[in-house]
């Protein structure tokens, strides 16, 4: 280490290299979460199936989003709850094998 | 056996895909291997006047391509290294002048004349990217230490993976002094942020600038610390995989080392 950036350090100053590379892993982030509209509308209507599988929601007010800060990084979904649909006690496939039973299906 | 198709990539311009592509080039023809290194810069052609073959372009990439002429009409003979050949690029046509099953086609044929085929990649990420990756079978990624360089090669590493390559970094343009002195991006940072294997580490070296002003092998420079790196990350690449990685360091005098000694644990 020279003289020059050892006065640096005691004078509490970061190196421009950790500066550097600061900037350079926030930037990465943010351009992985860099998204197409359409895979967002895709992961929303995937969303929309499973949670109502559970929920009655009004499917016109959800929103989704990625939210950054410096920080950390999120993605945001919000949607208004109906009701809990209390239908789901018993699983889809559970069910199938009755309908396709043969004396079901003539 | 079919020889292998290897791209020289980078994504931002300017950081040594063209130096390094001849240097390997030159380096791996040295070692005996037969070897063609190939412009894919359509319209922007440099390779040629790096290896000071630019007088004697006859016919270039495009015209193999549009059936005007056969791979060993436009490949042309290095003048100093047996075994080396170039196939420029057209200096007339648009990027949009070979697609992609040009070059699967193309390199079909390559792989068939030729041990070892450097493509040397144009900027960018658009169709002269494509039409260089899409049928290599191995990739180097170059970048210097500085933030927009690490930034494109994270993007090309990116999507080299999605085409199933798997990406050897090459960190060049290093300035010992500035890494010692925490005022450049050290190779250990670069490779934590990018996650990919090192291939190699060149550092920053007037004699690139010399050889490129002359036009001859930057490989044959004995003194060159660059041409030696080059030399070092031919064979890592092609048979010697295990060959150490050289740190270029700050030639130190006795006061330096001593001094660096006390305070290297800050
Ligand atoms: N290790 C190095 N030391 C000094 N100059 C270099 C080094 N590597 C490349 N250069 C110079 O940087 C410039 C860009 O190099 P080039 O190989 O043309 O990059 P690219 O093909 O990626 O655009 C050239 O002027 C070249 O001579
Ligand atoms: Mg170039």
């Amino acid at each position: 280490m020279s003289l020059n950036s050892l006065l640096k350090k005691i004078m509490g100053k970061p190196a421009s290299k950790d500066v550097a590379k600061n900037r350079l892993k926030f930037a990465l982030l943010t351009d992985k979460l860099d998204v197409k509209k359409e895979t967002l509308k895709d992961l929303q209507k995937d969303l929309i199936e499973i949670i109502s599988r559970y929920f009655e929601i009004d499917k016109d007010s959800i929103s989704i989003d990625i939210q950054r800060s410096e920080e950390c990084s999120a993605l945001v979904f919000s949607s208004p709850i109906i009701s809990a649909n209390h239908n789901r006690g018993v699983p889809a496939a559970k069910i199938m094998p009755v309908h396709k039973s043969p004396a079901n299906s003539v | 056996m079919d020889g292998k198709i290897i791209v020289v990539t980078s994504g931002k311009g300017g950081v040594g895909k063209t130096t390094i592509t001849a240097s390997i080039g030159a380096a791996l023809a040295l070692q005996g291997k037969r070897v063609a290194v190939v412009d894919m810069d359509i319209g922007l052609r440099n390779l040629d006047v790096v290896m000071g073959l630019e007088n004697r372009i006859v016919f270039n990439i495009v015209d193999i391509i549009q059936g005007r002429c056969k791979i060993k009409q436009a490949a042309i003979k290095d003048r100093r290294i047996d075994n080396l050949y170039l196939i420029p690029a057209s200096q007339s046509d648009d990027k949009n002048a070979i697609k992609p099953e040009n070059m699967v086609w193309l390199c079909g044929k390559m792989r068939k004349e030729f041990d070892i085929t450097l493509l040397d990649c144009p900027a960018g990420i658009e169709q002269g990217f494509r039409n260089s990756i899409v049928a290599a079978d191995e990739a180097v990624v170059v970048c210097t230490p500085e933030v927009s360089a690490v930034r494109d090669a994270d993007r090309i590493i990116g999507l080299l993976y999605a085409q199933s390559i798997t990406p050897k970094l090459v960190v060049n343009r290093i300035v010992p002094k500035m890494v010692e002195n925490g005022d450049m991006l050290s190779h250990e940072d670069v490779v934590e942020v990018l996650s990919v294997d090192l291939l190699g580490l060149i550092e920053m070296d007037e004699y690139v600038v010399v050889s490129t002003n002359t036009g001859t092998p930057l490989v044959l420079q004995e003194e060159s610390k660059a041409g030696k790196a080059l030399r070092r990350i031919a064979l890592r690449l092609d048979g010697h995989p295990d060959l150490p990685i050289e740190n270029p360091m700050i030639q130190k005098t006795f006061w330096k080392k001593l001094s660096s000694k006390f305070s290297r644990k800050n």
